[in-house]
Formats: structure tokens, sequence, C-alpha cells
């Protein structure tokens, strides 16, 4: 097995490139196929039996019970002033109150732009960053709470997959010690026996095992990013978190890379925390996804959901952002949503609602009172006060009977607002938008 | 598009069989791979400057070691039995003619001559002098930069207060003048010890110890700036993930990809304290009981002797020069072979 044609073809690596090809140097007598070689032998299966062999979009297990719990998450970097005495005159609020649940087994797609919180997200669940405040529930301990020192034995569940494939690894390494270093940190198989489990993880990721000993600088990017993923199994995590795991990579190798996270998920039962701003990958990939925009999560449902029926304004601007050809091929032209001005500093985010700066619906309500995540569906929940489908968002704010406030967002007297309105996981009854009445599945 | 099939690059490198080979066959032998430093090394073998620095070198340091039995075969020796049989007195105290230069032929009794005034063999004084110069030199270098490296690798990965503090000692170090402190720490020194037995030993010692003291800054520095660029790559943030204490992580992942910096710091070091005792040999606070070069070059420098004997002057600078030199030629060689960027 390996990923290397010219090592299949039987080309030395000298001859590799130009000016083997102009001395004519290159054997050209290897005439098999290579594509052919790769071609799945399909035979007479009908359709249904090849979709089985390929990599559809992952589905939710509904029952799977939650293996991470992350209960309004906070991270606050502080700005220093410059100086000799350096004191705190802000606070980067990269994550502000974030909620969400990553089913066992299942993956959470988190997108956004840049800047959103997405990362920081990621660095606080393995614990890159300590978190602010808030809570992250794993197998009954606090990941937010824990001492670096208790922390360690959970880090064999919790693993990261880095973003960029030429940074992520030790140049002076080789793929082996690169690999091997965490059976060795954490003491888990005798010194012999770690060289094998390095090949047999080479072998998982489709690498092939021999080359162990070489360095990372011998391998393309997707090459690499598969070390990095071996790297990331060694320890059999329970959860794995993916910062951008494909967008440094060439779009023809992201493919690769995906599927083999899936074909790893279905394996060995891994949850996923997928982060990434690459939509169509997020779709593909996750069957529930968060929206974040400005340290918050602004929309947080199943992928249909999402996809089809988003109803915060600014997840329906992100999802006009994305081309679509099929609307190419027939001539249709759909209406981009073009959002305003920047995003706003997340030192001094805006009052109320932080996307009201730029949503083109946003109200004097939405400067005083701070939406909350409202769960409207089954498996959706969305922060806005004028929640509802594309072009049909509502004239006044759902949310005034919750919040107990009224239509400008002042507070009425004598209306208690509901008490807990975010719970990171979902309910069983929600609040239905057309009846505004609670309603159950 | 969530509905695709199989796509041939998918399944197809899955599928196929793991190619079974011998592990002691060539194609095995290529497949293990050439780490950063061996690629620099070939890199370095092919520059001519830096092999003739490095084997001038050598030599050197072959005539440091072996000293002794060089001398042994040359039949010279440290000791001078009986200055008057060697000098002459009535003529300014030169070296008898038959002792060889410079009124006398060349002669294998004394193939470098003998010294004006004390009758000593010039070539073992020079043989002993460069394994001082050598000694003092690669010790001091070797302090300097352990210092150095450990402060920086500390400054730069804890940064913070750690960084504040360790920051601070080396700019209080770098403001201290160098010739002026150990001026003044050589006559406390000589006062303080110069009744021990060993003080020959505490002489050169203390003579590191200033060298290190004032020389392990720049490693520091430099250590610092590069961890401060490495800390924030992701393969430090994969190791902190994984669990790796921070012990690990600087010296297993780190300090591996410092190795250019070090060398490159030790190798421009090592010739700046070759330079530095024979400066301060000269000036009298150095190795004071005689064999090293600066010692000689201070007895040398006399207008008599220099005049009539130029020779005794010329044999311990041309030392100083020839390995200084070459030491220097050969830091900026291997700097630029382990610099990924310079490609010639």
């Amino acid at each position: 097995m390996t990923q290397d044609p010219n090592t299949r073809a039987e080309v030395e690596p000298t001859e590799i490139g130009a000016n083997a090809a102009e001395t004519g140097e290159r054997r050209l007598e290897d005439t098999h196929d290579v594509t052919a070689d790769h071609e799945v032998p399909i035979g007479d299966l009908d359709f249904a039996a090849v979709a089985e062999h390929g990599h559809v979009a992952a589905e939710r297990d509904p029952d799977a019970p939650a293996v991470l719990t992350v209960d309004n998450l906070k991270m606050y970097f502080p700005v220093k002033s410059s100086g000799l005495v350096r004191r705190t005159i802000g606070q980067v609020q990269a994550v502000d109150g974030i909620s969400f649940e990553v089913p066992k087994g299942g993956s959470l797609g988190l997108v956004g732009e840049s800047g959103c919180g997405k990362s920081t997200t990621g660095r606080l669940i393995t614990r890159l960053y300590t978190p602010t405040g808030g809570s992250m529930m794993f197998e009954g301990q606090d990941l937010a709470k824990l001492s670096n020192r208790e922390m360690k034995p959970l880090r064999r569940d919790v693993q990261m997959i880095f973003q960029d494939p030429y940074t992520s690894l030790n140049p002076r390494h080789t793929v082996g010690t690169i690999v091997g270093a965490p059976l060795e940190v954490h003491n888990i198989v005798p010194k012999k026996q770690v060289i094998p489990r390095v090949k047999e993880l080479l072998e998982v990721v489709g690498l092939n095992p021999e080359h162990y000993n070489r360095y990372p600088n011998e391998f393309s990017g997707g090459q690499r990013q598969r070390i990095g993923i071996a790297r990331a199994l060694t320890l059999n995590p329970k959860i794995l978190v993916a910062d951008e795991p494909v967008s440094a990579l060439d779009v023809s190798i992201q493919a690769q890379v995906v599927n083999l996270l899936q074909d790893i998920q279905r394996e060995f039962d891994v949850a996923f925390l997928f982060i990434a701003h690459d939509l169509a990958i997020v779709r593909h990939f996750c069957p529930e996804i968060a929206v974040m925009y400005l340290g918050k999560i602004v929309e947080i449902g199943d992928r249909e959901t999402i996809y089809s029926h988003p109803h915060h304004p600014y997840t329906q601007a992100l999802l006009s952002a994305v081309p679509d050809v099929k609307q190419a091929a027939v001539g249709g032209r759909r209406e981009r949503i073009r959002l305003e001005g920047d995003v706003p500093s997340p030192i001094n985010p805006p009052s109320g609602c932080r996307f009201r700066t730029r949503c083109q619906f946003a109200q004097e309500i939405c400067a005083k009172v701070e939406p909350p995540l409202l769960q409207i569906g089954k498996r959706h929940k969305v922060a806005c006060h004028f929640a509802g489908e594309l072009g049909a968002h509502p004239a006044t704010p759902v949310t005034t009977e919750i919040l107990g406030v009224d239509d400008q967002g002042s507070a009425v007297p004598g209306a208690t607002p509901a008490a807990r309105l975010s719970i990171p996981g979902y309910e069983k009854t929600w609040y239905d938008l057309d009846t505004k009445q609670t309603a159950g599945a | 598009m969530s509905a695709d099939t199989a796509g041939p690059e998918t399944l197809g490198s899955l599928s196929d069989e793991p190619q079974h080979q011998d592990p002691n066959s060539q194609q095995a032998k290529e497949i293990a791979g050439k780490s950063p430093l061996r690629i620099a090394l070939g890199r370095l073998a092919r520059d001519k400057i830096a092999v003739v620095c490095a084997v001038v070198v050598l030599f050197f340091i072959i005539c440091a070691v072996f000293a002794g039995p060089i001398s042994h075969l040359f039949g010279v020796s440290l000791e001078t039995p009986l200055a008057s049989e060697r000098v002459d007195g009535l003529n300014n105290n030169m070296p008898k003619p038959e002792m060889g230069p410079p009124f006398g032929p060349f002669t294998w009794e004394h193939p470098m001559g003998v010294a004006p005034r004390t009758g000593n063999d010039n070539l073992a004084y020079w043989l002993y002098g460069c394994r001082i110069s050598l000694l003092i030199a690669a010790s001091a270098t070797l302090v300097a930069s352990v210092t150095g490296v450990v402060v920086g690798l500390l400054a730069g990965f804890l940064g913070g207060a750690v960084d504040k503090i360790l920051s601070f000692f080396v700019d209080t170090f770098l403001t201290i003048p160098f010739l002026l402190a150990a001026l003044t720490l050589a006559p406390i020194l000589n006062e303080r010890f110069a009744l021990y037995d060993s003080y020959a030993t505490i002489q050169k010692f203390s003579l590191v110890v200033v060298l290190a003291l004032f020389g392990w800054m720049g490693t520091a520095r430099l250590i610092r700036g590069e961890v401060l660029a490495l800390r924030e790559r992701e393969f430090v943030q994969a190791a902190r993930v994984m669990g790796m204490p921070t012990s690990r992580i600087l010296f297993k992942e780190l300090l591996p990809n410092l190795a250019a910096p070090i060398i490159i710091s030790v190798s421009l070091m090592l010739p700046a304290f070759v330079a530095a005792e024979a400066g301060l040999a000269y000036l009298g606070i150095g190795v004071t009981d005689g064999v090293s070069w600066g010692q000689t070059i201070l007895q040398a420098a006399t207008p008599t002797y220099f005049r009539e004997y130029p020779q005794y002057l010329w044999q311990p600078l041309l030392g100083i020069v020839a390995l200084v030199l070459s030491l220097n030629l050969l830091g900026d060689a291997i700097r630029d072979a382990l610099d990924p960027k310079t490609r010639r």
C-alpha cells in the first residue's frame, strides 16, 4: 500500500522532473493504468451497493448520548496596556458563552467567518487555553476546571488535528517518532512495541508503513495531514477536535482526507468537533452544525435545517455566499445577501444582538436585549428576535413573551422572563414560531 | 452532493496490498530518510573552503591533543636545563647560532628555534600554547553556550515574568564592558589565590569563568528569539495536546530545531574566545605561567627582539590568525549549509 505513485512505477526519485523527461531517462515501459488500478471493481452491482462502498454524507445517530457537553463556555483574552506597569485595559471576548453537545461517535460542525472564535473553542476543549468561565463536561469530569496534571490522563481521549500540515509536524523528527510520541509520553506500550503500532497507524491512514523513518519534509501536504491524523489516533481518542483539517490542502486532496476521517469515525467510533469555514465540507461531514458569529453561536441545528431552512439572517447570508453550480447551469440567479461593514471588534462587541450592526432586520429591541438561543424545532436553535426563513422574517419580535419585554425591548412590568433559556442539548419541547406556543414532538 | 459514490482516488489506495520487501534491500535503504542535519552536512562537504578550514582546525586540534607525543617526537620539551647553553648573554640574550634562527641555519633539534633570554624551545611552547588556547576557548564556549541555550529556552518558552527577569540579566551583562571587568577581576583573583598550590589551575578556571560570564548573552538572545518563533508553531501545540511535559517539549521538540543557531553561535564563539584569551594573556591577566600564545607574543613584542628575531613573534601570531580565520570561515560555511534559503 503506498500513496506515492512513483514507488509503484519504479521511478528513481532523482529522475523525477523536467530534466528526466527531457533526457529520456525515465523508463516509460511501465504501462499499467494507475487510474484503473485505483478503481473499485464495481462489476454488475446495482447503484445502492456501489453507494454503500462510497462515502456518503455522515448521518446522525439520534439516540447517541453526548460525549462532550459544553455549557456557557467563555474565553476572554486580556488586553494589556503598554508601558512599565501593564494593566489590563480590556478583554477580547473571543468565545462568549457558547453551549453545545457533541454526540458519541457523531460530529458537530462549527462554522463561521475568520475571527469568530471557532479555533479558540477547539483549543479550549483540548485545553491549550484555560477557559475564563463555563464548563466542558467529558465523562463526568469538567475539563474546564482540571489542572494540567489532572488533565494529562484525559488527554488520551481528547486529541486534535491541526490546520497546517506544514507546521504541525516537527521537521527534525521522523514520522515514527512523531506518531509514536504519544505512546511514549503516556507510557502505554513498552518501547519495543512502539514501531509496530506506528506502522499499523500509518497503514490505517493510508501511508506506506515502511516510511516510518522518513522525515516530514519528504511528504506532500496531504500525506503530512495523514501523519497528523495518525498522531491524533495513536491514543485511541474518544473525541477529536479537527481544526480546519483540510483548509490548507489542495482541493483534490481535501476529499481524500475528509473521506479518511469518515472511515476513521466509522471504524473507531470517534466523535468529531469539526471546525471549518468550507460549508460544503461541513455539510458532507457533519450531521449537525453550529454557526458562530463574534464569539457566540447564532444558530445550531441538523444539516437539513441549517442548509435548507436557516432562520438566522447571518446563516442566510453565509449560505448565500456559497457559489452554486446547479443554479449557474440553469442560468437562474439567486439573490446574494451582502453584509455591510466589517465584523465589530470582539473587545467592544455591540450591545444586545451582536449581529445587529450588519443585520438588515435589526430594530430597537436588538440593541437592547440579547436574543436567547431559542429552540424552535426538534433539533434547531436560533438566536434572533426576528427568526424566520429567508423572505419570511416576522415583522414583530418573536421572543418578547419569553423575555418579558415589549416590541421595543423595554421590560414589561409584571412579566417574568423564563429562567433558563438555553441548555447545551435539545429539549423535547420547543417554542413554535408560527403559533408562538410551546410545541412538542 | 452528499450522495457521492466512491471516487477512484479515495478507495483505490486503500485496497491494494502492501508491498513486502527485504529491510536490507537497496530500496529499503533509500526509504530511510535523511534528516535535515545530514542534508546540511552533505552540503558542507561540497563546500571547498569549509573542507580546507575543517582540515586546518583539525590540524590545530591534533596539535593540542597530542602536544606531549608530538614534542617528544621532535625531541623537544618545555624544560630548559640551562638558559646560558642556548642564548648568548653578550648578544642581547639572542639564541646562539647553533640553536637555529635567526643567526644559524635550521636545526632539527629545535625546529622552530629557541626563545631569547630564557632559551625555551619554541615548538614545545607553541604546541602547549595551542593546547591551552583551545582548551580555554572550548570550555568557555561550552559553558557560555549551555548557559545561553538554557536561559534562551526558558525565557522564550515560559515568557511572562521569567522572560522579563532573564532578559534583564542579559541586558545587564551586555552593559558591562568586558575588558574593564576582566582587568578588574584579574588582580582580585590573583591576590586571592596567589599563595595556593593549584594557582595555575585556578587561573585557567577563572579565565574560563570570565570569558563565559561575558559570552553567553548573545546565544541567549538568539535562542530566545528562535524559541519565540517556534513556540507558536503547531507542532508545539500538538505536543501540548498529547500531554507532553514542558521539559520534554523544550529538550526533545524545540532543541533539535535549534541545532542550526546553536552550531552557528558555537562556531563563531570559539574563534572569538581564542582571540580574547590571547589578548588577555598579552595584557597579563590570562595564563601567566608562560605556556600561552598570548604570553609568547607579550615577550616577543619588544623592539630589539622584533628587529633581530621577528620569527619569534610570527610563530604564535600565525597560529592565532590561522586558527581564528579557519574557525570563522568554517562557522560561516556551517551557517550557509544549515540555512535552507541559501542555495549554491
